[in-house]
Order: structure tokens, then sequence, then C-alpha cells
């Protein structure tokens, strides 16, 4: 943002008049980092409502007064109202009476990073020490079983060196239904009645990629969740991804009701974003802004890379940091 | 592409304007802003949709403009004019030619849809005449030559890759090398995935331009790219010199405009867009009825004589 109102200083009471030109150029920024215009809009309205017949402060000028705003409403917007503790959930799901493994299914647009990301998953459970079974969920794309398979190659044989974890595949090849291959799964990690209590911690389903606009692929999505009832259903988001981002996270909430017709997750649809492919795009995050201004689901990972280390906890100071450079 | 979209809102946009009782400079004002917020919308990079306003502006000369003449299709025209040289880079692209060995190399971002495309292409120009095969020169990702494979396998495309050879450059020579030996004459390159922001796999996307020599190297680009599309294009450009672009999932309902930023940026012609996840789904692209697409109404073709 280049210093136009600089030699704005103190003590003025604002008018629209006075922010009108100062939040078009913030709006603009804001789009230039990858923002979807209708959030960016909204976020210099609540702007413009903050600031409207506020008093500047001694020595600062609208630009700055804007830019403390600006990132307040951006630091509320990205904060998540509920913490995830996802090893502490999968902790208290597999232990006590009623033990049982945590399901965890991942989903999203083409080549997003869906297997990728659940493969950093994987690991980041098996240094925790919890079991992993990854299901192979996508049964179309080619190459996606094989995918897995060498990943879980390569996860067990780090865990082992580590003496970490355990994780196996679970696949049944190409074509089958996904939702039935993740309900087989859930059932095989279960192993209720065979004696030796459950096999594995967690379940990590991967499925196929589909475009948000193919009704046929989005439906099955609604089976699929009732069928495998995962614990968390975490969205693929991409960081190169521009405006589809907004309609992307939309269409997936939405097909995520239960057998009632209510959306999962107290009526948002899904639990959380992995923001994927963030060392991509440099200072252009927007996408995560963008997707949890659509739905108000919480961004609970990044992808920073291509390696299993390569995911991240939300750090919201530093997204708007970036965001406001 | 929901390219009709964007083209519709131009199109409402320019007639709201023409129709409208006071066709004045605020009203024209009015239309370009809401043109270029739909442009925006769809992706399009924020500074090409700036200097766009400015130069639709200009293009016009509202103040100037005589009472008699036709405003509404000046107005048109200009609009159109601007939209076409952003896709249009008047530069054409490189044509196979039979008897020789043809080759291509794909480059782009992670998970745009290169292997895909490669077989789609492989395919599109067996049925055309050509030899066609395939060289898988992703040795990174997990399961990519696997990929390859089983899309080959299932196109009727010879293929060549190593589940052992770690080093992509070797891969691609070797593969490049068995098939010009055996008289292909279109011998595609896959290659990983890859960004600016990761010099060593620039420096490797060099080293695999250099063992295998492409007569084309075409970049891969997902239509649903938003602002990085420009940064990242050029700097494949810079280093990679691309002479083509493919767009894919445009079956998707993202409006491409980050893609056509990446065209407008590299001066480089689309020549095949991606339309669904299945062998068959290419299509040759057309600059012209693209545009018109975009526009959303089969008039403005007739302006392009002008
Ligand atoms: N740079 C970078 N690349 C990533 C990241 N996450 C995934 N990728 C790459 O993106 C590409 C696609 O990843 P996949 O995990 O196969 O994507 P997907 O969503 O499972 O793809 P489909 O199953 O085909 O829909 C691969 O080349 C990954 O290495 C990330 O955070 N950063
Ligand atoms: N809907 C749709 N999906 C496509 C299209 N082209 C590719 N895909 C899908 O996009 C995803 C990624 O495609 P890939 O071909 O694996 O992409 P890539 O560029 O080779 O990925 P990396 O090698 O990991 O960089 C897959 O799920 C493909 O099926 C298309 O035109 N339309
Ligand atoms: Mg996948
Ligand atoms: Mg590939």
């Amino acid at each position: 943002l280049t210093g136009l109102f600089r030699n704005v200083v103190g003590g003025k009471t604002l008018t629209k008049a006075d922010l009108q030109q100062p939040l078009q150029l913030m709006q603009t920024h804001l789009l230039e980092k990858n923002v979807a215009r209708e959030a960016a809009e909204r976020l210099c309205q609540s702007v413009e409502t903050d600031l409207l017949d506020h008093k500047t402060a001694g020595f600062t000028s609208i630009e700055t007064t804007i830019r403390e705003s600006m990132s307040k409403a951006l630091t509320r917007i990205l904060t998540p109202t509920s913490s995830l503790d996802l090893l502490r959930n999968v902790t208290s799901t597999t232990s006590g009476a009623n033990a049982r493994p945590y399901v965890i299914s991942i989903v999203g647009v083409n080549g997003v990073g869906k297997s990728t990301n659940l493969s950093k998953i994987a690991y980041f459970l098996l240094q925790n020490q919890f079991r992993v079974l990854v299901v192979a969920g996508d049964t179309f794309r080619s190459g996606a079983v094989e995918q897995l398979r060498v990943h879980v190659k390569n996860l067990s044989a780090l865990s082992q060196r580590e003496n970490v974890g355990k994780v196996e595949l679970f696949e049944k090849g190409y074509g089958k239904d996904a939702a039935t291959v993740a309900r087989d799964a859930v059932t095989f990690a279960t192993n209720s009645g065979h004696g030796q209590g459950m096999l594995y911690d967690v379940v990590l389903i991967d499925t196929a990629g589909r475009r948000h606009n193919d009704s046929r692929l989005m439906s099955s999505l609604t089976k699929f969740g009732q069928l495998a009832n995962p614990d968390k259903i975490f969205m693929v988001g991409e960081a190169l991804v521009g405006t589809d981002s907004v309609a992307q996270a939309r269409n997936f909430a939405k097909e995520f009701v239960d057998t009632k017709g209510k959306l999962r997750n107290n009526g948002v649809g899904m639990d959380g974003f992995i923001i994927s492919k963030c060392d991509t795009v440099g200072d252009m995050v927007g996408t995560l802004v963008s997707m949890v201004h659509a739905t108000g689901i919480p961004v609970v990972f990044l992808g920073v890379g291509q390696h299993y280390g390569d995911l991240r906890g939300l750090n919201v100071g530093w997204a708007v940091e970036r965001l406001m450079r | 592409m929901v390219l009709q979209d964007l083209g519709r809102r131009i199109n409402a946009a320019v007639n709201d304007l023409t129709r409208s009782a006071t066709l004045d400079e605020k009203a024209f004002d009015g239309m370009v802003k809401e043109i270029c917020n739909a442009l925006v919308e769809a992706d399009v990079n924020v500074k090409l949709v700036m200097n766009l306003r400015t130069s639709i502006k200009r293009a016009v000369n509202f103040k100037e403009l005589a009472p008699g003449v036709n405003k509404k299709r000046i107005i048109q025209k200009a609009v159109f004019d601007h939209l076409v040289s952003l896709v249009n880079p008047h530069n054409s692209p490189y044509t196979p030619k039979k008897n020789k060995a043809n080759i291509i190399m794909f480059v782009g971002l992670q998970g745009s849809g290169k292997t895909t495309t490669c077989t789609k292409l492989a395919r599109y120009y067996q049925a055309r005449g050509f030899k066609s095969c395939l060289v898988c020169a992703d040795t990174f990702r997990a399961g990519a030559f696997d990929q390859l494979k089983q899309n080959a396998t299932k196109a009727k495309i010879p293929y060549y890759g190593s589940l052992t050879q770690t080093d992509p450059v070797v891969v691609a020579r070797e593969g490049v090398e068995k098939f010009r030996k055996e008289r292909f004459e279109i011998i595609i390159v896959d290659t990983s995935g890859r960004h600016q922001q990761e010099e060593s796999l620039f420096a490797e996307m060099v080293e695999i331009q250099q063992a295998v020599k492409p007569d084309q190297t075409i970049m891969v680009l997902d239509a649903s790219i938003g602002q990085a599309a420009e940064a990242q294009s050029l700097a494949f450009k810079s280093t990679a010199d691309f002479g083509a672009i493919v767009i894919t999932k445009t079956d998707g309902a993202a409006a491409g405009g980050g893609a056509i930023s990446a065209v407008a940026a590299t001066k480089t012609p689309i020549v095949f867009i991606g339309t669904g996840e299945h062998l068959l789904d290419l299509e040759r692209f057309q600059p012209e009825s693209f545009v018109s697409k975009l526009l959303g109404m089969g008039d403005m073709q007739g302006l392009v004589e002008h």
C-alpha cells in the first residue's frame, strides 16, 4: 500500500468521503493477494462500519487507521471460534470403554493435494504414536491406489526406523464404490467381535477429486459421508486457486448432510480446510480468507511443500501479516 | 469455463449503458467499472484489469465522441478488441511434422493436469496418423509412473519410464533416445510439478530440457488459477521458454481469467483445452470463438472485420 494518505495526521473524525478512496485502495490490495472479490468487498465494508465517525488517534494517518482495522477484521475472520486439538480428539475417541477408531476423510476438487496432505497427516499421527489405516477411497483416477501405496511404504519405513506408530494401506483396487470401501475399512479397523480390540487408532480416507459443478459426483459425497460417518471431514483447498475457491467451499460443504437432511458439524457441513501449496503463492494467501469467509469453516492445516513434514497449523498472525504486506 | 457468465455480464453492462436514456460520461465510467469487476471476479490479473480500464477509456475517448456516431458500436468494439488482444498473442505455435521425431515436453505447477493431458495429446496425434508415445520423466511424485502407465495402456500408447532410476534427466534422455531410434513421430515427455519458489526444481526442468531438446515445450495451467498465475507463468516462461499453453479443467466452474492473464503475460498461444478427466476430453483452442463465447454474443463476430 502506498502512502497516499500518510499526510492526514491525527484527531480527525472520519467521514464516508474520507474513507472512500483509501478503502478502494485497500480492496484492490486484497484482490491482488488473491482474496475473492466478495470477501474483499465485505471486509472493506466492515472496516468502513468500524471507522465511520471514529476519531483518528494522534499522529495516525487514515491509511494506518484503516490498516489496523483491516488487520483486526482479518484476524477475527481467520481465528477459529473453537480450536481443534486433533491429537486430543483422537486420544479421547480411541481410549476408554467406548473406544473406537477415529475416522478422518479428505475431500476436494481435482489435483489440489488431497492424497499428499493425507499422507502428511498420517506422518503427523505416526509421530504421535498412533496406528493409522490409510484408505484408498479414490477408486477412479489412474495411479491413485499406487500413489498411496508408495506413501504408505515410505511412511511405514520411517515409522519403523523411528520406532513410532504403524501404518497400512486398505485398498480394493479400482472401480469399486468409494463409500462402501470406506465403510469396510472402518469396520476392518474396528475389528469388533474378533477380540484383541481395534486394529487401528485412526482411519484416513482419501477420495477422488471432483469438480464442484458435477452434480452426480458431488451428490455421491452425501452417501459417502453417511456410510463412512467420519469424525472429521477436511476439505483441501489450493492456495493457487482464485475466485472458484468460494464456490468450491460452499458446494462441498452443502453435500454433507445426515440422514435427516441436517448439515454436519452444527450446520456448516465440514470440519476444516487444509490450504495446500501455500509455498507456491508468496504473499498471495487470500484463498484462505475466501474459503473461511464463504462458509465459516476454519482452516486447520496449511500445506507448505511436497514432503511429509510440510504441514503446519494455521498461525493467524502469520497469515494476516502476509495479507497486509 | 463459465465464460458465458462473464460474457453475459460484460454484454449486459454494455447494453445497459447504450440503452439508457442519458449516455453520459458517468454512465460510461460505471459500465467500465462493472466490466472490470466482472473481469476481477473471473480472476483476471488485477493490474491487467486496471490497464484494460485505462485503455478502454482511452480508446473510446468519451468526451470527444461526435454526437452522431453509434456509441454502442464504438464501445462494444473497444471492449472486444481489448479482450481479444488478451488471448491473442500474435504468435503461432509449433506444428508437428510427419516422418520426423517431434519432441514435446510438458511443464507446469503441481497438480495442474500434465500427466492426464500428456496421454490425451498423444492419443490426439495418434488418431491423426502420427506414431505417438509417452516418456515419464516424473520420478518424484508417488505413483506418477503407474498413473501414466495406466493411462497409456488404456489409450494403447507405447510408454517409457523407470521404477528404479531416480534421476528424471536420465529417464527423459533414455526414453527419448529409445523412441527416436524406433522412429516415433510424437514423443511426449511428462515431468513433475514444480513452482518458481523452489530453485532446484526449476534447475531440474532446464536439465531435462537440455537432455531432450524439445521441439515444443507446453505449459499446462489449471483454469481455476487465481492471481498467482502471472508470476508463475512468467517464471516458467523465462526459465523454460515454453511455446504453447494448455488450459485444463475447463469443465469446472472457474472462469479462467487467471489462465488468460498467463497468456497475456507470456504472449504465448493456448493450443488445447482440457474438458474432463477422460482420454477424449481435449479440444483444440480457437481464440476467436473463445472470445465470442466470452462475450456471449454472436454479433460480436461481425466486429472483427472492421
Ligand atoms: N508445492 C506444493 N505441492 C503440493 C502441496 N500439496 C500437494 N502438492 C503437490 O500437488 C500435486 C497433486 O497432489 P495430490 O495429492 O496428488 O492431489 P490430489 O488432490 O490427491 O489429486 P487427485 O486425486 O488427482 O484429485 C502433487 O504433485 C503434490 O506433490 C503443497 O503443499 N505444496
Ligand atoms: N475435470 C477435469 N479434471 C482434470 C482435467 N485434467 C486433469 N484433471 C484431473 O486433475 C487431477 C490432476 O491431474 P494430473 O494429470 O495428475 O496433474 P499433474 O499436473 O500431472 O500433477 P503433478 O504431476 O502432481 O504435478 C487429476 O485428478 C486429473 O484427473 C480436466 O480437463 N478436467
Ligand atoms: Mg488424490
Ligand atoms: Mg503428473
